[in-house]
């Protein structure tokens, strides 16, 4: 009985000490401002780090200038379980506002009716000067559901220290040959993860294959098994067995650490990945300003042929407004804010490629990311279904790589993924 | 995870870890006794090493954590993690979730011990119609995954519009725990030979205040048995709070732990280990405490005598 | 054995008669004391698993969530489940990893329980501290240490492996095969459940009457008969209970595995019957079919404990 008094009072105690921050919290809430714009509170649900500072203190401080007495509150989420979260929240009476979702994914979303359409205040957001890729993964049945956010594409990176006097490869083949070349028992070529999927596909889609397309009966017909999907494979398996020491059920985390230790040649990485790179030593994560940041540099992906680059994943996300949010209204405004030029010229500034077409422009000029504009013109996405969504849950191209990375006979791994891929598709 | 008896027993007075009934060998066997002394270190190694390690790590500086030699030691401690935990996480703020746990978990603790003595005194001490019906379902339903149950469970909170409430995840826990609790206790209570309360009523007791004055006391090494698996669910479960507690602010400190785990950034070990010491370090001192009421009671009420 | 019923008291403060048995009007206190329970439980427990049943004849994905009506699709999510070799695979998958840890856990604590006996108090202090640390670390913790020991790049199992055999095991991955990760998981779940095992049998045993143990071996049994033909007997109630209830445990384990997919593996490979109705569910919003497999387990459980519920059924006088 004791211990149970005992403990009873060290939790009130502990309770008494924390019951401010907590209590009212939780128990406000459920609660959002009902009703008139007047005391509203927009919740922003931003993803991962990729948004800098400054871009998110000029949507609170311009939102609230623009609407007195609401505010804005920006919420940051991890990419780790979005979609799980994003359903179960966007459903509830206590949905967030505005949300950033990754382009990929936000077909799943716009099929179901979780965004209020933006047919209205497209204009206002940009109209045609949006990025077309990304409005189509935004649009579902002719309905505009989410508009383009930033994009991004992958670079190669190479150190100086590292590459030596060699020639920059300009073609895929030597590009490939190049990473070989090089590899020793602790020395990649090129850093290649066998999850990671996105770095396959330029492979694929350069030898003429493809992801998937809609057939003639209009069933969705995967392309990995394709004659230029099987070659481009055959290239992944090349670089992950024969040039790279990467673990071969990796992913595309972390990949800073194996370039600043040295331990790779080329790395062909998000463009953002040059400032963990270039980040001090003693940072909480730390780079390596001195050593191989110091002379870093990069270009985009070489193509099939000489001058052109590769067709490269078009990585970036996009913003949607939730239909079930109190106030939908200010909500746009919010939207209209996030797609303004001034806000998207600060995203360009911190390199990352705008949602507008005409503020390209306003990205800095070294040539990181020229060399991102360069591939991200060349971009491709995704099949525009929402059961994508499923395959990337799936993770059924991951699973397919790694066993590629291990050396499996590429034919056989390539058809069951295309079947697999169908069956998600078409199911 | 306590013990769930199997049937009528009498009570027997709580057992000590230490075993007063195997009796000592003569000296010759010294040798073979310093023998299981040093295979018991070696386990005992074993099972704290992770706990070591997590502490360990959670010391030693970002660098060191991530290098090519191997610290077995913090031979630079560092606090840089514990304040990258607590103060430095944007999206997941601690101290909120800190309050939000220990609120939730009194909660569930204090209900789920009320909740349970009452229903396992009814299911023992009266006949009634429908009582096999209400032990059968306990028991299935303990068998039931929770994973098909978590959209329904997550549309009726949100039809109340108790998301993001601590009362809501409290109950919602609460019936998570009561099925076990309840089952338990039962056996405890099957324990308690009712000629107790019987001579109680006797001697003048109502009914109710012989339940209080004689079944109570004798039921406290249950009652801490269920007190420490409620404590444990509530504390340590995480996908209900994912979906509940959507807010920041509303986070209990397994969802805050979680957040740790990035898919774009490098995982910070460092932040991430002296998050787990912190979220576990308050089970442990619990457990040290009732550890030595647990022992005893958790097999009292199934060894049949 | 006595009686547990109660005798009910007729009202009023006079000291009832011991001998009837009469049918009274205080049959209403055994409700009231049941009543919040049931209460909670039927709404928060009751509501959803009925609607799981009804989830489970009907297609229900991310759009229904929003208000779109469901269709009635009758046994369609069953016949798809039952004839998806993904569901086989993965309740095969299941079940063995759940032999596998049941067997692990139930030998080694009764391992650990007998070892227990045989110490010093010292000694059993330690090794209780040490079993009470691992007991209590929070799975949700406890696997994310056990992902970064077991670390691919950086984790200190590679680091002692490598300077124990000189060779490089430095970027090994465990989890990349699926029964490398298995071994990797059971041994975090078995580390776990140890200890709690370990402790309840060590209870056990020391109730056992030393003078029959002794009798025992004054007739010549050694310490293996001893084992089974003296001390298992008087624990056999907590044999049956604890097997029971870690085989239910083992099999519906969920945080252990999901976290560790999260730090590596092939999911296609690793999923264990919850994570996989998660998946399908929560995670792809296919939440009908999500409720059939969940159904199809509940049913398989049942057939598995049948034998523990029976017994326990019996015993309850009705």
């Amino acid at each position: 009985m004791k211990i149970l008094r005992f403990g009873a009072v060290g939790l009130a105690a502990a309770l008494v000490l924390t019951a401010c921050s907590a209590g009212d919290d939780a128990a406000d809430g459920s609660n959002d401002a009902s009703g008139g714009t007047d005391g509203a509170q927009i919740r922003v649900w931003l993803v991962g780090t990729d948004t800098p500072d400054e871009a998110r203190e000029y949507l609170t401080t311009t939102f609230e200038e623009e609407n007195p007495g609401s505010t804005l509150t920006i919420e940051e989420q991890s990419w780790t379980g979005l979609v799980d979260k994003l359903t179960t929240a966007l459903s509830s009476s206590d949905s967030p506002d505005v949300v950033e979702v990754g382009n990929t994914q936000a077909a799943t979303f716009t099929s179901a009716g979780y965004f209020a359409p933006l047919d209205d205040i497209a204009e206002d957001l940009g109209g045609d000067d949006l990025l077309p890729g990304f409005v189509k993964a935004g649009t579902w049945e002719d309905t505009f559901y989410a508009a383009p956010y930033y994009a991004g594409s992958r670079i190669v990176f190479y150190s100086d220290q590292i590459l030596g006097g060699a020639a920059l490869p300009t073609t895929l083949e030597e590009y490939v040959e190049a990473a070989k070349s090089v590899r020793t028992a602790d020395h990649s070529g090129v850093w290649f993860p066998g999850q990671d999927w996105y770095n396959a596909l330029p492979f694929v889609w350069e030898n003429g294959g493809f992801i998937a397309e809609p057939g003639d009966d209009g069933a969705w017909e995967a392309g990995f098994s394709s004659p230029g999907g099987i070659k481009g494979l055959k290239q992944v398996q090349d670089l992950m067995v024969n040039a790279s020491n990467a673990p071969k059920d990796g992913d595309e985390a972390e990949l800073q650490v194996p370039f600043c230790a040295g331990q790779t040649t080329f790395l062909s990485a998000p463009n953002w990945i040059r400032w963990s790179i270039q980040a001090p030593a003693d940072a909480e994560a730390p780079g390596c300003a001195d050593t191989f940041g110091a002379d870093l540099h990069a270009f985009p992906l070489p193509g099939a042929t000489a001058g052109e680059t590769a067709k490269v994943f078009a990585g970036g996300s996009n913003v949607a407004v939730a239909t079930k949010s109190a106030n939908v209204d200010l909500a746009k405004k919010a939207l209209t804010i996030l797609l303004s030029d001034d806000y998207q010229t600060i995203l360009a500034e911190n390199s990352m490629i705008p949602a507008k077409k005409s503020l390209v422009s306003a990205l800095p000029d070294d040539e990181f990311t020229l060399a991102s504009a360069a591939a991200a013109a060349n971009a491709e996405l995704t099949p525009a279904t929402p059961k994508w969504g499923d395959v990337e849950a799936q993770k059924v191209i991951q699973d397919a790589l790694v066993q590629i990375a291990q050396g499996g006979d590429v034919e056989t791994i390539a058809t069951e993924l295309d079947a697999q891929i169908e069956s998600i598709l078409n199911g | 995870m306590s013990l769930a008896p199997a049937g009528t027993v009498p009570v027997v007075a709580p057992a000590a870890p230490v075993a007063g009934v195997v009796r000592r060998r003569p000296a010759r066997r010294r040798a073979a006794s310093v023998g299981w002394g040093v295979l018991a270190a070696l386990l005992a190694a074993a099972f704290a090493f992770p706990v070591y390690w997590m502490v360990n790590t959670s010391f030693l500086p970002t660098n060191l954590i991530i290098g090519p030699e191997l610290h077995l030691w913090p031979d630079e401690p560092t606090l840089r993690n514990y304040d990258t935990a607590m103060f430095h996480q944007e999206r997941a703020p601690f101290v909120p979730a800190l309050g939000n746990s220990l609120q939730v978990t009194f909660l569930v603790l204090v209900a789920s011990m009320v909740l349970a003595f009452f229903a396992s005194l009814a299911v023992t001490r009266f006949r009634f119609r429908g009582r096999a019906a209400f032990v059968l379902s306990i028991l299935v339903i303990q068998m039931v995954p929770g994973e098909a149950m978590m959209i329904s469970v997550f549309q009726m909170v949100d039809s109340w519009r108790l998301l993001n409430t601590v009362i809501a995840l409290g109950v919602v826990y609460l019936a998570g725990v009561l099925p076990f609790t309840i089952w338990t206790l039962r056996g405890f209570v099957n324990g308690v030979p009712v000629e107790l309360e019987e001579a109680a009523m006797i001697d003048g007791c109502s009914r109710p205040r012989a339940f209080w004055k004689i079944t109570f006391p004798l039921l406290a090494p249950g009652l801490v048995s269920t007190g420490v698996f409620a404590f444990l669910q509530a504390w340590n479960e995480f996908m209900m709070a994912l979906i509940i507690m959507t807010r920041p602010e509303s986070m209990t400190l397994p969802v805050w732990l979680r957040t740790f785990q990035q898919a774009t950034k490098s995982t910070d070990w460092g932040a991430l280990m002296a998050g787990s010491v912190l979220v576990a370090v308050p089970v442990v001192v619990f457990f040290l405490i009732v550890q030595g009421r647990m022992t005893g009671g958790l097999v009292s009420g199934a060894v049949k005598g | 054995m006595s009686s547990t019923m109660l005798r009910p008291a007729p009202p009023g403060a006079a000291p009832p008669p011991r001998a009837t048995r009469a049918i009274t009007p205080t049959r209403l206190l055994p409700w009231a004391l049941l009543a919040p329970s049931l209460a909670v439980l039927v709404v928060i427990t009751g509501y959803p698993l009925v609607r799981m049943l009804w989830l489970s004849v009907h297609e229900y994905e991310r759009a229904q969530l929003l208000g779109v009506p469901a269709q009635f699709v009758g046994l369609d999510n069953y016949v798809a489940t039952l004839t998806d070799e993904r569901f086989w695979a993965v309740t095969a998958r299941s079940f063995a990893f759940m032999l596998v840890c049941v067997v692990a856990t139930i030998t080694a604590g009764t391992l650990v329980a007998l070892l227990l006996m045989k110490l010093g108090r010292a000694m059993r202090l330690v090794l209780s501290v040490a079993l009470l640390l691992a007991w209590a670390m929070p799975p949700l913790a406890a696997m994310l240490v056990w992902g970064w020991i077991f670390d691919t790049q950086y984790g200190v199992v590679n680091h002692l492996l490598t300077a124990v055999t000189g060779e490089s095991w430095m970027g090994h991955s465990w989890l990349i095969s699926p029964l490398s990760f298995f071994a990797v998981a059971a041994l975090v779940i078995v580390w776990g459940a140890i200890p709690f095992v370990a402790f309840t049998l060590y209870a056990g045993f020391t109730q056992v009457p030393g003078e029959v143990l002794e009798a025992a071996q004054l007739d010549g049994a050694n310490a293996r008969q001893r084992f089974f033909d003296v001390q298992v007997p008087y624990v056999r109630t907590i044999y049956v209970v604890l097997i029971v209830l870690s085989m239910i445990w083992d099999l519906k384990v969920f945080t252990q595995i999901f976290v560790l997919q999260g730090i590596g593996g092939v999911k296609s490979e690793t999923s264990t019957l919850g994570v996989y109705i998660y998946e399908m569910g929560m995670a792809q919003g296919h939440y009908g079919a999500a409720s059939a497999i969940a159904v199809i387990f509940t049913v398989l459980m049942l057939a598995i404990s049948a034998y523990y519920v029976r017994v326990t059924v019996k015993e309850e006088p009705l």
